[in-house]
């Protein structure tokens, strides 16, 4: 089967966003407050007990990775032994398959078996399965029947989150091999990170406050969030006090980056005059300096197209000696490892693999692009949305970068994102390791915005 | 829709690659044509949908609201509650802050009186005190009014498109030609100008089948015509010293609102049976009033009506026939719109057809209607009941509850509500309507490369 055609399954799999249960916007930028994996043990917990069954019970849980199996079990134990109902969970050493699962639960006592299996999907946390009475008449013989009661199907979902995420893309350990290993295929499991009162206008990511992990910083019309790993609010800052801008855009635009050196945050949105540098200190975000130029990047400078949400066709590198010039107007800067992008608004684009070099037309891009490397080889992917103005809904594709034209060859992952628009991208170093994590920015229908989170699933 | 036009929607989607990069597309021209006058007149006169529409171009009121309901910033940078009875707007000059004050003062004042001065007055002195300090504007109020900043995004409180300090989204160029406004304080609009062509309802017919239109503003209503919310409402005021006591039953009894809005009103158009309209108050099925037991002839009256309003010409000569069925002479006597609000004010009239562009809110949109019916005395007995209620759902609850309870007593009878209904080629994106019922043409953007397919529209 062809990588596009596993693509193509994969997205057909997903369900259309439109039908996912849409979460109330919370009135501040916050992930939602009780873990995605409390709250699927509550739900399961209360399926578990509608049914009514006998103690003990045993958990079998299978599908994605160990440390999320073991963590649902414990909370789910936990909820299932506040009822009175004694549970267990079987090892899958012991119990491979949940077929193998009946016989053990028998074997050990259960009065029951609760097989679940774990799994992320299209922004959701989801665990399915079955729950039956295990308790065999000794008059049966050597079959074991089913009793007619209890009896019932699970099938329980909730938004995934940052914690989820990060349990759910734990990789197992290597075993050390002498040949080289292939490539590890790309997939990319998401959840919201974070929720926002208003749409994002830019994203940037970086280390600000020294912990190793980056934090996700966005700019929206009127003021700069800071977001940790896991999708804590960690600082923010209203922008109203800065001049009006002579050229407001309708649509929240603007610039943010993660200025090297003492970690600062650059940030400059359209409606206002001049941009600022702000730092991160004990919590709050305070301002240093205003900005003339609008910080592309950590070492790029342009300017805006006034009124419009797009940058002037000209980038300044570094101390401002190297130029970038293009000849149409940019909607979006990326730039990782030497290699530079620019999307133009006609989803045309411009890479750069070295900024000395001529640049490479590429077309089909969307707004949110970006260029970062998660698989952790050391050349970034180009990570783009879709091209269209009004997709429906929007997907992320991911390509090589080290080809030709990286969009002539079928793409290393893509996948539908949640409704609304995505307009920007950023990747993130979050756990600390060789592979980056994408953050894309969502204007949401309901005219908020969101965080979405997307980071490598366990094989 | 009919199935050539579906067919040619498709073929013109097919051949449009749609590519943005997922952001709107800036620039282009977009062709107008629509019904109103050339140049609309001033704001508190300029009260269809159609002329608020377009002196929304050049003009806007302090604030806007959204299509949900929600209010931003328009023509003032900002809107705040510095205490709970003061409404502080800030506005890119003081010579903004002058103009619009004394916009204001004019409206509540006896110069250019208007029943929109009914939104004024919850303001301390009913607006007439107005002081700008800079660029800053803040309004005290009589009585606790929560929805004082809603009622101030009402198109007839924009400043006059004469005056400097006048801004909207676009600024004019030429006789028929507006230009995006950079410096838009809610942001450049996305088109580069938009040509507009006024002229009469063949003239739209047959710039819209030419494709020499882009947009038609106040095109008959067909299945599928997006149109705004139908909030112009037009009454029968009368004043009760020169008309029988037994009036309101005769007039009622021989009115057919279905009638008016089916044969005689052009546009999209409902019945309406309460003050307030359909919009704002469901409409519940009641009890049609028998006619007066003895039907007297030769009462004479006058009814003076809008002779810029085609609407209330038709509708004043239906109103002429079925009276005359209840024993009254009818004359009619169409005036220009300032000499009715003119005479509305004077109380010179015996019959008089009042439209009237009413905010989305009842509780604004109730003081309007009762002004208009010459009872502002029950303003200051009614807005405070309303206004002191916190809750915004129970605000317009008790609107409405009062609007009901007074309906009988306001020398007003409530005739339909009109909205405002477009066409728009499938090359315009983002053109929506906001909770007036206006359609933002400043939020509409042109696809690009759009290919035109022959005889694709109807």
């Amino acid at each position: 089967m062809s990588r596009a055609l596993a693509a193509a399954l994969l997205l057909a799999a997903l369900p259309a966003p439109a039908a996912q249960t849409p979460a109330p916007p919370p009135a501040a930028t916050t992930a939602p407050a009780t873990p995605a994996l409390e709250r699927l043990a509550q739900a399961v917990a209360t399926d578990v007990r509608a049914m009514k069954p006998e103690a003990p019970v045993a958990l079998h849980l299978s599908g994605a990775t160990p440390e999320l199996r073991r963590a649902f079990g414990t909370l789910l134990a936990s909820r299932l032994a506040s009822a009175g109902l004694a549970p267990f969970v079987l090892e899958m050493l012991e119990a491979p398959s949940p077929e193998a699962a009946e016989t053990l639960a028998r074997e050990q006592g259960a009065r029951a078996l609760v097989r679940l299996s774990l799994s992320v999907e299209a922004g959701e946390l989801r665990a399915r399965g079955d729950a039956f009475g295990t308790w065999v008449n000794f008059w049966s013989g050597r079959t074991a029947p089913r009793a007619p009661s209890p009896a019932a199907a699970i099938a329980q979902a909730v938004e995934a989150d940052a914690a989820a995420l990060a349990l759910a893309a734990v990789e197992p350990p290597r075993t050390p091999t002498p040949a080289p290993e292939e490539p590890r295929p790309l997939r990319l499991l998401g959840a919201v990170l974070a929720r926002l009162p208003s749409p994002p206008a830019a994203l940037a990511a970086g280390d600000l406050d020294g912990d190793g992990k980056d934090e996700v910083a966005v700019l929206t019309a009127h003021a700069v969030h800071v977001f940790t790993a896991e999708g804590s609010l960690l600082a923010e800052r209203s922008l109203d006090m800065l001049p009006p801008g002579p050229a407001p855009t309708r649509e929240p635009f603007g610039a943010l980056a993660v200025l090297s050196g003492p970690p600062r945050l650059a940030a400059w949105s359209t409606r206002f005059a001049h941009g600022e540098v702000l730092t991160l200190e004990n919590g709050a975000l305070r301002g240093v300096s205003r900005i003339e130029a609008v910080p592309l990047g950590p070492d790029a400078r342009g300017s805006f197209v006034p009124g419009q949400t797009a940058f002037a066709p000209e980038v300044r590198l570094g101390t401002g000696e190297q130029r970038l010039a293009v000849t149409s107007r940019i909607t979006t800067f990326s730039a990782a490892n030497s290699r530079v992008l620019l999307v133009h608004p006609d989803g045309s684009a411009s890479f750069f693999s070295q900024p000395s070099v001529a640049p490479v037309p590429l077309s089909g891009l969307g707004a949110g692009s970006a260029l970062g490397d998660l698989d952790g080889d050391g050349t970034p992917e180009l990570l783009t949305t879709s091209p269209e103005l009004q997709p429906s809904p929007d997907a992320l594709r991911v390509f090589k970068t080290n080809g030709s034209e990286p969009t002539a060859h079928e793409p290393l992952w893509q996948g539908s994102l949640p409704s609304g628009r995505a307009l920007s991208v950023v990747t993130a170093n979050l756990d600390g390791d060789k592979r980056r994590e994408v953050v894309v920015g969502l204007t949401k229908p309901d005219g908020t915005g969101e965080l979405f989170l997307l980071r490598q699933g366990a094989p | 829709m009919t199935l050539r036009h579906a067919l040619a929607s498709l073929l013109l989607l097919g051949a449009t690659p749609s590519l943005g990069a997922g952001r709107i597309p800036y620039g282009g021209e977009l062709r107008v044509a629509h019904t109103g006058p050339a140049e609309p007149g001033e704001p508190a006169l300029a009260d269809s949908p159609l002329e608020a529409t377009l002196l929304g171009l050049l003009s806007r009121p302090a604030c806007q609201l959204a299509p949900d309901g929600h209010a931003s910033p328009a023509l003032a940078r900002e809107l705040s509650r510095p205490a709970p009875q003061v409404v502080r707007l800030t506005l890119a000059s003081p010579a903004q802050a002058t103009a619009l004050a004394r916009a204001w003062i004019r409206l509540a004042g006896t110069e250019a009186p208007s029943p929109y001065r009914a939104l004024l007055f919850p303001l301390r002195g009913e607006g007439r005190l107005l002081s700008p300090t800079g660029d800053t504007l803040e309004l005290a109020l009589g009585f606790p009014w929560p929805d004082m900043e809603r009622a101030l995004c009402h198109p007839a409180l924009a400043p006059p498109r004469s005056v400097p300090a006048a801004l909207g989204p676009f600024s004019a160029v030429g006789a028929n030609t507006v230009e995006a406004r950079l410096a838009w304080s809610q942001g450049r609009p996305y088109l580069d100008r938009v040509r507009l062509q006024a002229t009469d309802e063949r003239g739209l017919s047959r710039l819209w089948s030419n494709q020499e239109a882009q947009v038609a503003l106040g095109v008959l209503a067909d299945a599928g015509t997006p149109s705004g919310a139908a909030l112009y409402a037009t009454y029968l005021a009368w004043s009760p010293r020169r008309v029988p006591p037994d009036f309101r039953q005769a007039v009622e009894s021989a009115l057919e609102r279905e009638d008016l809005t089916r044969l005689f009103v052009r546009g999209p158009a409902v019945p309406m049976p309460n003050l307030l309209p359909p919009a704002l108050l469901p409409v519940s099925p009641g009890a049609r009033p028998t006619p007066p037991p003895t039907a007297q002839a030769g009462r004479k009256v006058t009814l003076v009506y809008d002779a810029g309003n085609e609407d209330q010409r038709a509708v004043a000569e239906r109103l002429q026939v079925r009276l005359h069925d209840r024993g009254y002479t009818v004359a009619l006597e169409p005036l220009p719109r300032a000499e009715l609000r003119a005479r509305w004010a004077r109380g010179e009239y015996e019959l008089m057809l009042h439209s009237l562009l009413l905010p989305p809110v009842p509780g604004p949109a109730l003081a309007v209607v009762l002004d208009a019916a010459g009872r502002k005395d029950l303003l200051g007995v009614e807005l405070p009941r309303i206004g002191a209620l916190p809750d915004a759902a129970a605000r317009d609850t008790r609107a409405r509850e009062r609007a009901l309870a007074l309906a009988a007593s306001v020398p007003l009878l409530p005739l339909y509500a009109q909205g405002l209904a477009l066409r728009a080629a499938p090359e315009v994106g983002g053109l929506v309507f906001d909770a007036q019922g206006l359609p933002m043409l400043d939020g509409a953007w042109l696809q690009p490369a759009v290919t035109g397919v022959p005889g694709a529209r109807r």
